[in-house]
């Protein structure tokens, strides 16, 4: 019990009158990677985005450092240290790169100095075009903004959605080496399509199918599990 | 020559005016969505606040002051009372705040009473410059100091302080600001407050140059303020500069030239704004005209 | 359904009835005036409520279909021997002017955000305020002007507030039912989605454009007679009509009686025009009289934020639960027997 992180118990939401989460449960272990998979509709977003209190659940509750935050507002949220990345990456068109990076920023100390530097490392790029518009970025450079935004911050969760979505191979490689450095210092919570990158990161897995958390168990009992990857991943 | 030159710089002396109402007036739309036709209101408080500070201390400096006070309380109110119940529902904010600068209006009346107000400058502003052939006067060159001042303070403060990146962020997405850690709703507060302030200080300027302060001015400017923020952009500060500029030339040089044009010229300019570019001349990324 | 429709049907006839029966009780003249600006507000607001009540549509210059009207009737009889022929000549051209502005407008805004409109129509209406006070050959500026308007046939002219009373009566009873066909056929069905949710109605295959002008010319010209009416009962137009006020009035009348509901705007138009005669009475009593559109506005925005319905929608919507409360009763008993 000690070391869970983050706790959802029999979470429902809606959106507008759509029932999309339906009692869902999971539990996510400090120091782990969890990924959460499931087909286009699933429900996976909206999970993310329950827990960060943008579309707040209705019943069931949301446990985070033995803490109820269900019902608490985003920022709130945010402020206890958890990170989020959408899934459309949430660059500040007109903000620059140096600016999107600040914005980000909860605090202006020394820590985040640090921190701020060891991210830079890890994407080189984001130096380059320290000046330029976040509008103007590639697809991949928006996502490695998006990712560092939320690597700067002392979190202690963080929640990625859909990182590999459209971006080439060579990216999809940098981001999963990026989570892996960050999966030393944090806890995460990823939503992933591509099975290779889930593989590679996951520590234990929740199928999500309908709104319904259907499956869940250790990444390496998936990988060997073909029909459930076909059944609900539709991966042969 | 000389006639041109005093017609410019009148022409931008209202301008900066008519910016300092409309600058508040496209940050709340840009960042809270919300269209708060009650700001004319605020304007003309300004206006009252400032014509009785000023015969009560003889201090011109400590009537604007409390003009601004009286915009930033109002701001609060207004945010609090009025917008507070409708976020999000366009049509019942245009209603709610329209019947709010009804309110604020008659109660102008009923604080100074129902006559107009005449106002007066202060001493050191009163006279003119003569620059060559060209008449300055004092007190529009004044006018002008002060907005670009505003101008470049909040062009500074958007840039590169901290809470002007989050109002930037804010106004293109909410939702992520806060999923940053942001608690939006008090940076609302403060720009409403802060916007309803320049309103203040635009009225507490305006009575001094015209020479008078009556309750309608506020529907009056705040329509004007309304047409310049559709023309430069709806939450485009800059945009909302050039096209105060535009309308406080194209409206001096008309009264002056064709009188009975005046006012239309600035409905032609939104017109034509309309019709070809209707997102306005600064377009903002993030705000929609759909 | 059709039964209570039916219901409502009767007593809107009867109260009719009893209005077309009241100037032979009272015939002062004020009252009768008053009545009169009722009826021609009941019009105007009526329209208004097609726009925001029925569609979704806030207009802030609804003034200027007003004044077109109020003009181009006056105008017209002025300008023309005050006969029958230029009264109608004058009233088509009202409802054609009003029409053919409305269309405009509605071709350039009607894509875009609500304010828009409400903007573009503000605008347009300070245009026409300018116009009518700038054309002095044609509208004697901001004095305005007197006009005849044609005698009546035999004793009738001695009566002749009565006629007018009658007259803007019956047009306000026609006007109402036929909004009230409108808005219960198709097309009103289709506008009540796309205020309810426009993206769906889109989704749906409809092009929204079309039907949102349609109603657009349709208010405007229903405001433009308003307007006719206005102008033939007092006999005298002047700028005022253009006047942002007209406006206010139209949207204090529609929210506080009610929007989406056609009686709400009668009601509000008495409801307002009484208090407007009173309260300015009361003025000698107390100083917060003469400011009485302060407790209006108060009012005003307590309705829009309490019940964004209105009195008659605020009425309905009680009627309606009761009846569903009663119903439930009814079943329970029959449950429990």
């Amino acid at each position: 019990m000690t070391n869970t992180l983050l706790k959802l118990e029999q979470i429902n939401t809606y959106i507008d009158q759509f029932h999309i989460l339906q009692n869902v449960n999971f539990e996510v272990k400090s120091g782990e990677v969890t990924v959460l998979l499931g087909r286009n509709g699933a429900g996976k977003t909206t999970t993310l985005r329950s827990i960060m209190g943008l579309n707040s659940a209705l019943s069931g509750q949301i446990v985070y450092k033995d803490e109820d935050i269900t019902k608490l507002p985003a920022y709130k949220i945010a402020k206890k240290g958890i990170g989020y990345v959408p899934e459309d990456q949430g660059i500040f068109y007109d903000l620059t790169v140096g600016e999107n990076m600040r914005v980000g920023m909860r605090q202006e100390d020394e820590a985040t100095k640090d921190r701020m530097e060891w991210v830079l490392e890890l994407f080189p790029d984001l130096k380059k075009f320290w000046k330029k518009p976040g509008g103007q970025l590639s697809g991949g450079q928006k996502q490695m903004l998006s990712i560092a935004r939320s690597y700067v911050n002392d979190n202690d969760l963080l929640l990625i959605d859909e990182p590999s979505k459209g971006l080439a191979p060579v990216i999809v490689e940098k981001v999963i080496e990026s989570i892996e450095k960050m999966k030393e210092k944090t806890t995460v919570v990823l939503v992933e399509q591509n099975f290779y990158m889930a593989s590679r990161l996951g520590d234990s897995f929740f199928i999500l199918d309908d709104g319904m958390t259907v499956h869940q168990g250790d990444m390496k009992e998936l990988r060997e599990n073909e029909e459930l990857k076909r059944k609900y991943l539709g991966i042969a | 020559m000389d006639l041109f030159i005093n017609l410019a710089i009148n022409g931008i002396a209202t301008g900066m005016l008519i910016f300092l109402i409309a600058c508040g007036l496209t940050l709340i739309f840009g960042l809270m969505d919300v269209l708060n036709f009650a700001h004319g209101g605020i304007f003309a408080w300004g206006a009252f606040v400032g014509v009785w500070g000023y015969s009560v201390t003889q201090n011109f400096l400590i009537s604007i002051v409390l003009a601004v006070i009286a915009g930033l309380l109002i701001g609060l109110i207004t945010e609090y009372l009025i917008i507070r119940p409708v976020y999000g529902n366009h049509i019942q904010q245009i209603l709610i705040t329209l019947g709010f600068m009804l309110v604020l209006s008659e109660f102008i009346k009923v604080v100074f009473g129902p006559n107009i107000l005449a106002a007066q400058k202060p001493p050191f502003l009163q006279d003119y410059w003569l620059v060559g052939d060209v008449t300055i006067i004092k007190y529009r060159a004044f006018t002008i100091v002060v907005g670009f001042i505003i101008f470049v303070a909040i062009m500074a403060v958007l840039k590169y302080t901290k809470i002007g990146l989050i109002v930037r962020a804010g106004v293109m997405d909410k939702e992520m600001i806060q999923a940053l850690g942001v608690n939006i709703r008090l940076v609302f507060i403060g720009v409403f407050m802060v916007g309803s302030a320049l309103a203040a200080l635009g009225g507490a300027l305006f009575a001094p140059s015209s020479g008078v302060a009556y309750a309608e001015m506020g529907m009056e400017f705040g329509i004007f303020a309304f047409i310049v923020v559709i023309i430069g952009g709806m939450g485009s500060v800059p945009g909302s500069l050039i096209a105060a500029l535009l309308v406080g030339l194209s409206n001096v040089f008309m009264a002056y030239y064709v009188p009975s044009l005046a006012m239309a010229v600035t409905m032609i300019l939104m017109f034509l704004v309309l019709i070809f570019r209707p997102e306005g001349l600064f377009k903002v990324s993030g705000v929609s005209n759909k | 359904m059709i039964k209570t429709l039916q219901k409502s049907t009767w007593v809107y006839l009867f109260t009719g009835l009893m209005l077309v029966l009241l100037p032979f009780f009272k015939d002062e003249r004020w009252f009768l005036f008053l009545m009169i600006q009722i009826f021609v507000f009941g019009i105007f607001a009526m329209s208004y409520d097609l726009l925001l009540g029925y569609t979704g549509i806030v207009s802030f210059g609804h003034a200027m279909f007003f004044g077109v009207g109020a003009y181009s009737v006056a105008i017209t009889l002025d300008r023309f021997e005050p006969s029958f022929m230029s009264l109608l000549l004058g009233i088509v051209i009202a409802m054609a002017v009003g029409g053919l502005i409305a269309f405009i407008a509605g071709i350039l805004t009607l894509r875009l955000k609500s304010h828009y409109y409400a903007m573009l129509t503000l605008a347009l209406a300070n245009l026409f305020l300018v116009l009518a006070e700038k054309w002095r050959s044609l509208t004697k500026g901001n004095d305005g002007f007197t006009f005849q308007i044609p005698e009546l046939p035999g004793g009738l002219e001695d009566h002749r507030n009565m006629v007018i009373y009658l007259f803007c009566l019956v047009s306000m009873v026609v006007i109402f039912f036929g909004l009230k066909r409108l808005t219960e056929s198709p097309l009103g069905k289709i506008l009540v989605a796309i205020r309810e949710n426009e993206q769906r109605v889109v989704s749906l295959g409809y092009k929204i454009m079309p039907y949102k002008v349609i109603i657009s010319v349709i208010s405007g010209v229903v405001a433009s007679f308003a307007g006719v009416l206005y102008a033939i009962s007092i006999r005298f137009v002047d700028t005022s009509v253009f006047a942002i006020d007209m406006t206010l009035d139209a949207l204090l009348m529609t929210i506080i009686g009610g929007v989406g509901t056609l009686v709400g705007p009668i009601i509000g138009a008495g409801i307002i025009e009484f208090a407007h005669h009173y309260l300015s009475e009361l003025s000698d009593v107390h100083w917060i009289f003469e400011r009485w559109i302060i407790l209006f506005g108060i009012l005003y925005i307590l309705v829009v934020i309490f019940f964004p319905s209105g009195i008659v929608g605020t009425i309905n919507h009680k009627l309606a639960t009761r009846k569903q409360r009663k119903k439930e009763d009814e079943q329970s008993d029959k449950l429990a027997s």
